[in-house]
């Protein structure tokens, strides 16, 4: 934690600013992405620029990086108004980007990638393949990555390929270093490593740019936060004066008056699920738990601790080696979703895309996909029926979309989910197993979200939810059960979980 | 990104002439048809428009087919060569029985063989259906004359085969007839039952599917063996209407099939299709075919125009789409 006290004091009187933008405007047609933002970047700080999906942080950054250029205000490095025309130009003024989407040549070794924007030559102008490598070695030593420098980049799991994305930002000199979003694919450790190269760049006099979603980083990292919504400034502040509240307050421009609400009673008797020494050849090894109507029943684990795998496994989705599952008393048959669906227990897959929606496909048909039988007369829709009935869901979830008949691709995440959620409780479950149910979702939708989930236990439901968000966890599930490495090693009951308890729990 | 990119400003008849593709393909057919008429006055005779419907029967009887297995993700390039074996089989066994209506079933069931053989490769064995069935032309083509070695003459002589190509019902041919039936059948299987809604739901996203209950794999394997069964049902009219079975009839049929599937519309990847769009789309092939004859222009045309028209018709349905999107 930056437990200095110099963010208490006015810095901007006593530091030249490393980096100043003022009034920055940019229009988009028909979209004024961003009007009169200011942002001020002081060496040797972190500073955390925060805002919902379309708030103008990306917008800003990409004018940061030469990318786009503004409309309107000034630039001004070190003291002189510049124009960063283009990707190029900022580099050379210093300026460093790390992008969240990998932009990485997979073919390439990782050495090669990270010069790839200037290699070194020897003295016939022939790229002077030793240097690289030798180069390579000496930064990742530097700030303390454990890559190889001539490993093919294609053959590196995603989150070291994100680190050498960070890794090649810092390959020449740099001013200023953005980072989008760069936790996004890293396990705790990595975050924590990369929490180090952080700090280390802003002790060397670097000013940091850190754009996350993530409240719990922004607080650990940042010395300043910057939050944008609808394309301008709503606050720059000094880390230490804002609460999670205030920050959700800032980027969502409401209060969200409790981000967790609670409007079902404790949970009933019966046991729904019951999961008897489950394991699985790909992970999940002697499982064993039971979840009751009307709770929700909180999975944690760090990534690779089974918890997907237990999803997939319960609903009848992928195979089991051994174990039972029983549904209301009914044994599931595994392997088969038709059987879990018809004993009432649904899926919603982490992986909206390729596991949820069919894109191409109107909101309708995503809609009602699990439940059109109950439209149906000798195999004929009644399209009529089934309209109003997904309708009212439309409503009752104020799904924002312009018409029934809309593909489902143009709607924001938030509203797919929903659907998504829809389509499940369209047809009566019984139990609903959500991985990861916020995953890519602005926070004023997964406010929404987190009520519907409640609703639904409220409804009578069991509800496992699968999820590797701390307050989530913390804030929604009346038991949390912990995982590592595909066994369940601790449950707890809300009142007694603590945050040290369930992060003992999941590294044991 | 805003909550909902696209916004519903368009009016109520933009919004419904952008949604629909088909009015592209409709205005190109009408423009085809008045241009071949004004230069030939023949294109309007009642024997030309039938001789038409008689040439679309046969690619729309397989295309109904292929519009449904566009739709659930996969593809079928054996049809060709299934309905050349399905006629030598119709051909051979009506011989051999003297029976034209085991014959018919024989050559129809053959297909639909084909149909599951290639459909279980698929969705059993994991193969890529356009591998698979590639395969399987391959062997349908070498296979075929192991079983014959040259065409199957008729040597049964009963009218009733024949009558299966050249009959007619009132003043339409038959061929026309059953082509109709299918296409009607497949229209509202696709249209307006549960089954229909899952063979798009399946090309759309199968993992979805299956999460939701279904069995993608039985889903397709089913739409494999109704597209044999339409090979081998137009392998027999083939063989009626050449009066042989003749191993190798349908060389090339495939792509025609799919051609006429493609410029109606429906995409490679599953998900997206109509089967009013496969109609247009073998119409348009056709009169295409017809007006080249009919003119007298050089043959290879047949080949080169469609060609020209399945990139136009793709890129503009493309332009459409984006436009939609905005």
């Amino acid at each position: 934690m930056h437990a200095d006290a110099t963010i208490d004091e006015p810095a901007v009187a006593t530091i030249d600013p490393a980096m100043e933008m003022t009034g920055i405007g940019k229009r988009f047609p028909g979209v004024l992405a961003l009007e009169n933002v200011g942002l001020t970047l002081e060496p040797g700080k972190v500073h955390a620029l925060m805002g919902e999906n379309g708030a103008g942080k990306s917008t800003l950054i990409k004018i940061l990086a030469g990318v786009y250029q503004k409309d309107a205000g000034a630039i001004r490095i070190g003291g002189v108004e510049t124009d960063l025309r283009s990707p190029r130009d900022a580099l050379r003024q210093g300026i460093k980007v790390v992008f969240q989407e990998i932009a990485l040549i997979s073919e390439f070794t990782v050495a090669e990638n990270i010069f790839i924007e200037e290699y070194p030559v020897n003295g016939v102008g022939s790229i002077s393949w030793k240097t690289i490598r030798r180069d390579a070695a000496a930064l990742f030593e530097r700030i303390g990555f454990n890559v190889d420098p001539a490993a093919k980049v294609g053959d590196l799991p995603v989150s070291q390929q994100q680190m050498v994305e960070i890794a090649r930002a810092l390959a020449h000199e740099a001013r200023i270093v953005v980072m989008d979003e760069p936790t996004s694919s890293l396990t705790p450790n990595e975050v924590a490593l990369l929490f180090g190269v952080i700090r280390r760049l802003a002790s060397l006099g670097i000013a940091v740019v850190y754009v996350s979603h993530k409240l719990d980083e922004i607080f650990e990292i940042a010395d300043t936060v910057t939050v944008l919504r609808d394309g301008r400034r709503i606050s720059t502040k000094p880390v230490g004066e804002h609460t999670h509240d205030s920050l959700i307050q800032d980027m969502i421009g409401r209060r969200i008056e409790n981000l967790f609400p609670r409007s079902r009673g404790v949970a009933r008797d019966d046991v729904v699920v019951k999961v008897e020494g489950l394991s699985t050849d790909s992970k999940l090894k002697d499982v064993s738990f039971e979840a009751r109507a009307g709770e929700v029943l909180g999975f944690f684990g760090l990534m690779g601790a089974g918890r997907t795998e237990l999803a997939k496994a319960i609903v009848g989705y992928d195979p089991i080696k051994t174990g039972r599952i029983t549904i209301a008393g009914q044994p599931l048959s595994p392997h088969n979703t038709r059987t879990g669906v018809s004993l009432g227990i649904g899926l919603l897959s982490e992986d909206r895309k390729t596991e949820g929606l069919m894109l191409e496909l109107p909101v309708l048909q995503n809609a009602s996909l699990a439940s059109l039988e109950q439209f149906a007369r000798a195999g004929f829709v009644d399209e009529k029926r089934e309209k109003s009935a997904v309708q009212a869901f439309v409503d009752r979830f104020r799904i924002k979309t312009p018409g029934l008949g809309q593909q489902i691709k143009n709607l924001s995440g938030g509203n797919q989910q929903k659907v998504l959620l829809a389509r499940w409780l369209m047809r009566g479950l019984k139990v609903i197993v959500v991985d990861e149910p916020t995953r890519g979702i602005d926070v004023g939708a997964k406010s929404e979200i987190f009520a519907l989930i409640d609703q639904l236990a409220a409804q009578g439901l069991a509800v496992i939810m699968m999820t590797s968000e701390m307050p989530e966890l913390l804030g929604l599930s009346d038991r949390i059960a912990v995982m590592a490495e595909g066994r369940i090693t601790a449950t707890m009951s809300r009142d007694d979980a603590t945050q040290e308890k369930i992060l003992n729990a999941a590294i044991a | 990104m805003s909550e909902i990119t696209q916004p519903a400003k368009s009016g109520p008849v933009a919004g419904r002439l952008a949604n629909n593709s088909q009015i592209v393909l409709l205005a190109l057919l009408v423009v085809l048809c008045i241009g071949i008429s004004l230069s030939a006055a023949q294109f309007y005779s009642v024997e030309n428009v039938i001789a038409i419907l008689r040439q679309c029967s046969l690619v729309l009887i397989v295309g109904a087919g292929m519009t449904m297995l566009l739709i659930a993700g996969e593809v079928d390039l054996s049809v060709g060569a299934s309905l050349a074996f399905s006629g030598c089989v119709a051909m051979d066994v009506t011989n051999k029985t003297g029976s034209v209506f085991l014959g018919a079933l024989a050559g129809i069931l053959f297909g639909g063989l084909v149909g599951l053989f290639n459909g279980l490769v698929v969705t059993r064995l994991k193969v890529n259906s356009l591998i698979a069935t590639i395969a399987t032309m391959m062997i349908l083509q070498g296979g075929v004359f192991l079983y014959t070695r040259e065409a199957v003459q008729n040597k049964h002589q009963q009218p009733a085969f024949t009558d299966i190509s050249t009959g007619y019902l009132g003043p339409i041919p038959l061929p026309v007839i059953i082509a109709a039936a299918v296409f009607a059948c497949a229209y509202v299987a696709l249209r307006y039952t549960t089954l229909g809604r899952y063979i798009y739901a399946v090309g759309a996203n199968a993992k979805a599917a299956r999460l939701s209950g279904r069995r993608p794999e039985q889903l397709k394997l089913l739409v494999f063996v109704v597209t044999g069964l339409l090979a081998g049902l137009t392998g027999l009219i083939l063989a009626s209407l050449m009066n042989t079975g003749q191993p190798t009839a349908g060389r090339g049929f495939e792509l025609t099939v799919i051609a006429a599937v493609i410029l109606g519309g429906t995409s490679l990847l599953g998900g997206r299709g109509t089967l009013l769009g496969t109609l247009l789309g073998v119409l348009i092939l056709k009169v295409i075919d017809n007006g080249i004859i009919i003119l007298r222009w050089d043959q290879n045309l047949q080949m080169i125009v469609p060609g020209v028209v399945i990139v136009l018709a793709t890129y503009l349905d493309l332009v459409r789409r984006r436009a939609d999107a905005r």
